[in-house]
């Protein structure tokens, strides 16, 4: 650098910059670790009793000293982290798909409207959620269906598929055509060529969008909020739910837990990323 | 005997943004024999590349019909037809190895692996690349990448190999090298070319046979030399090599020669062949056509180039009208300025009738 000044200043920028982003995010990990149960804001000392207290494997409880309703509460995260799960698996692999065939029908075949289609594509990305989430939950109640499992997942669907799109279809963008006519010249039918060719180019668009489509299952609460019947409580809503009734630290450590798996699908993303395809 | 491949009549529209139509194809009629090296030539735009795929069957036609070895390949799509092609952006297969590129084609055809191996190494080798089977292409130059696309091509042993500006990409040496391999490997392998190209010196030099194109349409068909000495027509001959175009008037016959006028008064020899004072022609001469002597067009120099062994030359005549290009093998004591005679045999002279 030419300006030493130049370079003091980026660094300071760079630092806030980090700091803004990261600091809330680090204060919940220090909280999750403090044992004073009444202001977490003060450090009274280091303790695993929240992330045991999740689990039902401690006594110890804050407000109320009563265990049962640990265990209890317990039960209904460990549910609502297995709905989430559920929710997100079967979102990702659906909109993973339709997404991925959309994007390559989209960009290899021309037909009338294909323009309109592409923006109907986009809509449910820029509607905002709550919108969306009345949108779907009058559809649902006017169609007669039950909340349920399935009512969550159609939802999630819904606009999972266009973030999918999204990434597949840049990808796409940057394909050489010729690579499917070289597969075809070679004497591969068009199944082959997809098979062979066009989904291994795709690989790293296609793993990117489902893993995006999945940390957005796994995250969405105003849509699911609307959707989701009574026993199909998502994580989200349910830690929602634990914050109306005041933040407790055991709000900290499943937050820290969260944190730590996002860390690594992000980690397992960005591998996927570098193994390089061209 | 029946020539390997038959384009008969073959013609496609392209509609134009603007509502027009394009003819990329407008009634082209091609022969080419088994293990004959054909280059397509012509300007930007000419149908060149279209040709080409039609032939491989990315592009269908409007009219017209392709058989390949008494075969109808017409109507059929680009993985029915026994031809393959080196395309222009190579497009190798960036996910796999160089070795599964080059047995693409066995691998789609269900060859076992194991037969598979053999032929790939073989192949390989005919490229020179042995021992390069296990690298990803993005880990080769341009030139290897070539031979990839090479090796990968011709790995199926089709009878007609289809390349279009596969040089284009290379510089002047690695070109000039491959020039002579693509060649020689045509050579050997008994598979016949189609070779799309714009550069007119690779045309000449490894062709069998020249095709010009011009707007859709063949303009002239013919042997390097050919093309060079008897150029159907004025396109054909500005379009190959340096030309001298002379528009002239036959003046008067002596003897074996006829002697005519350009309308500034540059005087061209000519066989005197049942030509008749008055006629109007024109005449090409080769800038290797002519020599200095004594006598001949009278002109000065006005530029001296050096292009390898030759000396290249623009004289303007005395007489007036454009600079006519001349290449001499030993052009000691000539340089700008220089006021010279140029001679040349009136048997060198290609007459263009005037229509
Ligand atoms: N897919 C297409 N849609 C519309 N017009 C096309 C299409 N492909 C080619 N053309 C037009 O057809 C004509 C012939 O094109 P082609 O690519 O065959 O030319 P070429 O001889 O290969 O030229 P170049 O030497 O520049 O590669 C051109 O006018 C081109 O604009
Ligand atoms: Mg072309």
């Amino acid at each position: 650098m030419r300006n030493p000044w130049g370079w003091v200043a980026l660094t300071a920028f760079s630092l806030l910059f980090f700091t803004f982003i990261y600091a809330p995010l680090f204060v919940i990990i220090g909280y999750s670790f403090n044992s004073n149960p009444v202001n977490m804001m003060i450090w009274e000392g280091f303790t695993f009793d929240w992330y045991t207290g999740l689990f039902g494997l401690s006594d110890r409880a804050t407000g109320v000293g009563n265990r049962a309703a640990y265990i209890e509460s317990t039960d209904q995260m460990l549910a609502a982290l297995r709905t989430s799960l559920t929710v997100a698996l079967f979102t990702t692999t659906i909109s993973t798909v339709i997404g991925t065939a959309t994007a390559i029908a989209l960009a290899r075949y021309r037909f009338r409207g294909r323009g309109a289609y592409n923006g109907f594509l986009m809509m449910p990305m820029m509607m905002p959620d709550i919108v969306l989430g009345i949108g779907l939950l009058i559809f649902f109640v006017t169609l007669g269906m039950q909340l349920s499992l399935l009512t969550i997942i159609i939802g999630h669907c819904t606009f999972l598929t266009s973030y999918v799109f999204i990434i597949v279809q840049a990808r796409m963008a940057g394909l050489d055509p010729a690579l499917e006519e070289a597969s075809a010249d070679l004497g591969a039918s068009e199944w082959t060529t997809l098979r062979k060719v066009l989904l291994p180019q795709l690989a790293p668009g296609i793993m990117g969008g489902a893993l995006l489509a999945f940390v957005i299952s796994m995250d969405d609460l105003v849509i699911t909020y609307f959707i989701s019947g009574v026993g199909d409580t998502t994580l989200p809503v349910f830690i929602f739910g634990m914050i109306r009734r005041g933040v407790k630290p055991e709000i900290n450590a499943i937050a820290t837990l969260i944190i730590l798996a996002s860390v690594i699908i992000a980690a397992l993303g960005l591998w996927l990323r570098s193994r390089k395809i061209d | 005997m029946a020539p390997l491949l038959e384009i008969r009549a073959a013609r496609r529209d392209f509609a134009t943004p603007e509502g027009g139509k394009i003819c990329a194809l407008d009634g082209v009629d091609l022969d080419v024999g088994a293990n004959e090296f054909v280059t397509l030539l012509g300007p930007s735009g000419c149908g060149k590349t279209t040709l080409l795929r039609a032939i491989s069957g990315f592009e269908m036609l409007d009219s017209g019909t392709i058989q390949l070895g008494g075969a109808d390949l017409t109507a059929l799509p680009p993985f029915r037809r026994p031809v393959n092609t080196v395309f222009q952006s190579y497009a190798l297969f960036g996910h796999i190895t160089v070795a599964r590129n080059v047995g693409y084609a066995l691998e789609v055809a269900g060859v076992a692996k194991a037969q598979r191996d053999v032929e790939v190494a073989e192949t390989l080798e005919k490229v020179g690349l042995a021992g390069m089977g296990t690298r990803r292409p993005s880990q080769l130059s341009g030139g290897q990448r070539q031979r990839v696309a090479l090796a990968r091509a011709i790995i199926a042993k089709p009878k007609l190999l289809l390349l279009d500006e596969p040089l284009s990409a290379l510089d002047r040496n690695l070109r000039q090298q491959m020039q002579i391999e693509l060649k020689n490997l045509q050579h050997r392998l008994g598979i016949a070319f189609i070779f799309v190209t714009h550069d007119q010196e690779e045309a000449l030099t490894m062709s069998d046979r020249i095709v010009v194109m011009r707007a859709g349409a063949i303009e002239q068909i013919g042997t390097p030399r050919d093309i060079y000495r008897h150029p159907r027509n004025r396109f054909v001959a500005e379009f190959i090599g340096e030309t001298n175009l002379f528009a002239v008037t036959v003046d008067r016959l002596e003897g074996d020669t006829a002697l005519a006028r350009t309308a500034e008064g540059v005087e061209v020899l000519l066989p005197a062949d049942g030509r008749k004072a008055g006629e109007r022609l024109t005449a090409i001469l080769r800038p290797a056509d002519f020599t200095i002597a004594a006598q001949g067009i009278p002109g000065t120099v006005t530029r001296a180039v050096y292009l390898g062994s030759d000396l290249h030359l623009s004289v303007a005549p005395e007489a007036g009208g454009p600079d006519i290009s001349v290449a001499i093998r030993d052009g000691l004591g000539v340089g700008e300025g220089t006021r010279l005679h140029l001679a040349h045999d009136p048997a060198r002279v290609h007459v263009l009738e005037d229509a």
